[in-house]
């Protein structure tokens, strides 16, 4: 009898099915991975599982009762364990409550010496790996990532739960503490714990699994034993049946002629969470960037535009040295980026459309003054582009649908026009039309000899508009697709090839 | 499809009104010189409405600087206003020394003093990172400590007969000048808001700053220069209030501090930044002047009217917050 099992399990959010037939068994004594590309639900259904995600429907049952789990507390007392991908520390306290902060001990008063020899006992499970300044007593916020996450890891394993779920514990960890954490599971496991772990890394995944479970758009699809499997299998059921391998999506290679100049030459440059990455992209290309999540390709981006500007390497810009300084400094050389996360970078809220649709334009023409009925007629022509729709100028942007404001966000860029657009998942949260009006108006821009970079969290997004494709992986640049290698096969195989240890 | 539509028609509700905050502050002012003038008959005439718009004038003064300190955003506030003002009041007392000749001088020394101040402030608060409350609070406390010190050393200075004319006596259309001076930077303001990118700027970073500065715009220069600004009007009106008292005394200027923030938040500008004018702002300082006139009128003193303008900031802050979080 399955230690733990989850029945057709479902999770719809607004209009998004996040899971639609979730289901898992997981029997007691084993490492047991999940494994889906990005947002196919794998978190989701871990989430159900420990009780922060209520589920729509379905069943979830524990040692063969059904259980229902009312919030994270309660599924604690049931006897589930999770580590979470977003670091959840308290930054300014110390490693050992950090460690034991779901269930400090002793009553009103902490004691302290019994907190720290409670929480050394999971410090001296990693001893010899930890690094410098790691001790029960040293604040979280001065702890280095990998460091950080080993505090995170140790907090999951102070739960001492019967099932331990692990979503992605390896990523900033190096390869000895790597291996000392399977080491560590892998003596758990054979105390008959059960354990879930969702990791992207081919490698750790038949390093470490005995069981396999592949969700794909919000399904389960398989499970498969470890040892009767390989990875090109594995990732053949998370891109879907034989017949989806070749060239499935609908892409229209644009030809860009091999005389095309380079509009954008990028070499070795490296920053905060990528390294050493070069390309090239020509007048009229638009070059997709690949890859999971976070793998970098956001980064680089940013990092071309100036915010933060990179470490180190080079970058030109029709011949001459770029230096990223600001998003002030290379708007006047010609680069634009459009982030995903509008709200954030992009969206001037409560402010009028007209505010919205014109800071580039007065950026670039050095505008003083702010003409209203000028500036309406140089904007208008920029929004029909995108088939905005809107009521008048002076309408608040935020009075506007999720997709109207990314357009009118991307709008402004169009008034003056820049040589290079940097497409940072630009779709991300928007409706369909907009995504189609907006990839309808990149083909066109790239048509008219626009260098365009995309990255897209959507792989279909990227086979379908991509010229060229970089596959990034753990901050580099693992694999470019071109031509006829651009298939969802090698786009996955790519991404989840063992990443290089940091 | 088609894209640019005319303007959609709008409604007109009674709760549109009461949302207007320009329209609830002048129907407060038509209130309470009518109240005034039940308590006291001659409250509401025309010579005591004059002398009222000339205090409010002052108040106004300080108050543009602070409207703009606001509107940038990021907690913005300027509490070292009023010991400017008393800076300014006392620089300019000494510059002239009660001769028309030393005017000019005295105006270019207090707008330098202002900008100063504002300066420090403005770098305290974008380069150094030190919130902006902490940063101005800490600026009124050197303030008023340079103050005592340069009190100590030097007569306070009396006003030149053509500042007190200028600020007191008709000298266009039977207005002060202070009045006219007040218009102009009403008009200014209007002018700077609307119809400049630094107007627009500002909006922008106030109420998104992350988004402003990926649109390139310069977003700490622009803070600094709020702050800069936010001195320099604190300096004008405390030329403008030794013209109205004849010469300066101590800590004239720290009646300003919480008035110009109330006046500020009275007209309808977010304390979160990037929404609000100074229209409103106007109103909302000459509201406030015909309160502290009223609450005279009826023999409250100094500390009671302090006590009545901190409950109204703290009414209003109930007030707007509350309808923010009914919008969200």
């Amino acid at each position: 009898m399955a230690r733990l099992v989850a029945k057709a399990v479902s999770k719809t959010y607004g209009a998004t099915k996040a899971l639609r037939r979730g289901d898992l068994e997981v029997e007691a004594g084993e490492v047991h991975v999940l494994i889906g590309s990005n947002g196919s639900g794998k978190s989701t259904l871990c989430k159900i599982v420990a009780g922060s995600v209520r589920p729509d429907g379905g069943q979830l049952l524990l040692e063969g009762r059904p259980m229902t789990v009312s919030g994270p507390e309660a599924a604690r007392k049931l006897g589930i364990g999770i580590f979470y991908q977003e670091l959840s520390l308290a930054a300014h306290r110390s490693v050992a409550e950090n460690i034991l902060l779901s269930d400090l001990p002793g009553g009103l008063f902490v004691n302290r010496g019994a907190l720290n020899a409670k929480a050394q006992r999971y410090i001296d499970l990693f001893q010899g790996v930890t690094g410098d300044d790691f001790h029960a007593d040293a604040t979280v916020e001065t702890l280095r990532p990998d460091q950080r996450q080993l505090v995170e890891i140790m907090k999951a394993l102070s739960s001492e739960a019967p099932v331990l779920i692990f979503d992605e514990p390896t990523s900033a960890l190096d390869r000895a503490q790597v291996d000392r954490f399977f080491e560590i599971l892998r003596r758990l496991k054979d105390d008959g714990r059960s354990i879930v772990f969702i990791s992207h890394r081919m490698d750790e995944i038949f390093a470490l699994g005995d069981r396999v479970t592949v969700i794909r758009d919000g399904e389960t699809v398989a499970t498969k034993r470890i040892a009767e499997t390989d990875p090109a299998e594995v990732i053949r059921l998370m891109v879907g049946g034989e017949e989806t391998l070749v060239a499935a999506e609908p892409h229209q290679p644009t030809v860009v002629a091999a005389t095309a100049k380079t509009v954008l030459a990028v070499s070795g440059l490296s920053g905060a969470g990528f390294r050493d990455v070069s390309f090239n992209v020509a007048a009229g290309e638009i070059l997709g960037l690949g890859g999971l999540h976070g793998q970098g390709q956001s980064t680089v981006l940013r990092a071309l535009f100036g915010a933060p500007s990179p470490t180190s390497g080079s970058v030109q810009l029709n011949g001459a040295t770029l230096n990223p300084s600001s998003p002030r400094a290379t708007i006047g050389r010609g680069l634009a980026y459009v982030s995903g996360d509008r709200r954030r970078d992009g969206v001037i809220s409560g402010r009028p459309i007209l505010e919205n649709v014109t800071p580039i334009h007065a950026v670039k023409q050095r505008l003083a003054l702010a003409s209203p009925s000028a500036l309406r007629a140089k904007a208008k022509p920029a929004l029909e582009a995108l088939r905005t729709k809107f009521a008048t100028f002076n309408h608040p942007i935020s009075s506007l649908s999720g997709g109207n404001q990314q357009k009118i966000v991307i709008a402004r860029w169009l008034i003056d026009r820049p040589d290079v657009l940097l497409l940072d998942d630009p779709t991300k949260g928007i409706d369909l039309s907009a995504k189609t009006d907006l990839f309808q108006l990149i083909r066109k821009l790239a048509a008219e000899g626009m260098a365009i970079v995309l990255y897209s969290s959507e792989d279909a997004e990227l086979l379908g508009n991509a010229d060229r494709i970089l596959v990034f992986n753990g901050g580099r640049i693992t694999r470019e697709l071109t031509g006829e290698q651009r298939t969802r096969f090698n786009l996955y195989q790519a991404a989840y090839e063992a990443g290089e240890a940091a | 499809m088609s894209t640019v539509e005319p303007t959609a028609t709008k409604r007109f509700s009674f709760m549109d009104i009461l949302k207007a905050p320009l329209l609830i502050a002048i129907a407060l002012i038509i209130a309470l010189l009518l109240l005034g003038e039940y308590l006291s008959p001659g409250f509401a005439s025309g010579q005591q409405i004059l002398r009222l718009l000339i205090v409010a004038a002052l108040m106004g003064i300080v108050a543009a600087g602070q409207n703009l300190v606001i509107l940038g955003g990021r907690e913005g506030i300027d509490l070292s206003v009023g010991g400017v003002v008393s800076l300014a009041a006392i620089i300019a007392g000494n510059l002239m020394g009660g001769e028309n000749s030393g005017i000019v001088l005295a105006i270019l020394g207090c707008l330098a003093a202002g900008a100063i101040v504002g300066a420090i402030n403005g770098i305290g608060v974008t380069l150094l990172r030190i919130p902006p409350l902490v940063m101005t609070l800490g600026m009124l406390g050197v303030l008023q400590g340079l103050l005592v010190v340069i009190r100590n050393g030097i007569p306070s200075g009396r006003a030149a007969p053509g500042l007190s004319q200028f600020v007191t006596q008709p000298v266009f259309l039977g207005l002060p000048g202070i009045i006219w001076l007040w218009i102009v930077i009403g008009l200014a303001m209007a002018f700077l808001l609307g119809r400049t990118m630094l107007g627009y700027r500002i909006y922008a970073i106030g109420s998104n700053e992350q988004a402003a500065f990926m649109a390139g715009m310069p977003v700490k220069t622009t803070r600094i220069l709020l702050f800069v600004l936010s001195g320099m009007f604190a300096a004008i009106a405390g030329i403008c209030l030794l013209g109205y008292t004849g010469s300066s005394f101590a800590n004239v200027g720290e009646q300003y501090m919480l008035p110009s923030i109330i006046a500020v938040v009275f007209g309808g500008t977010a304390l979160s930044g990037g929404k609000g004018g100074y229209t409103g702002t106007m109103a909302g300082a000459t509201l406030l002047t015909v309160l502290q006139s009223i609450l005279t009128t009826v023999n409250i003193d100094e500390s009671g009217r302090q006590m009545v303008f901190g409950a109204t900031l703290l009414l209003l802050m109930l007030f707007y917050g509350r309808g923010k979080a009914l919008r969200a």
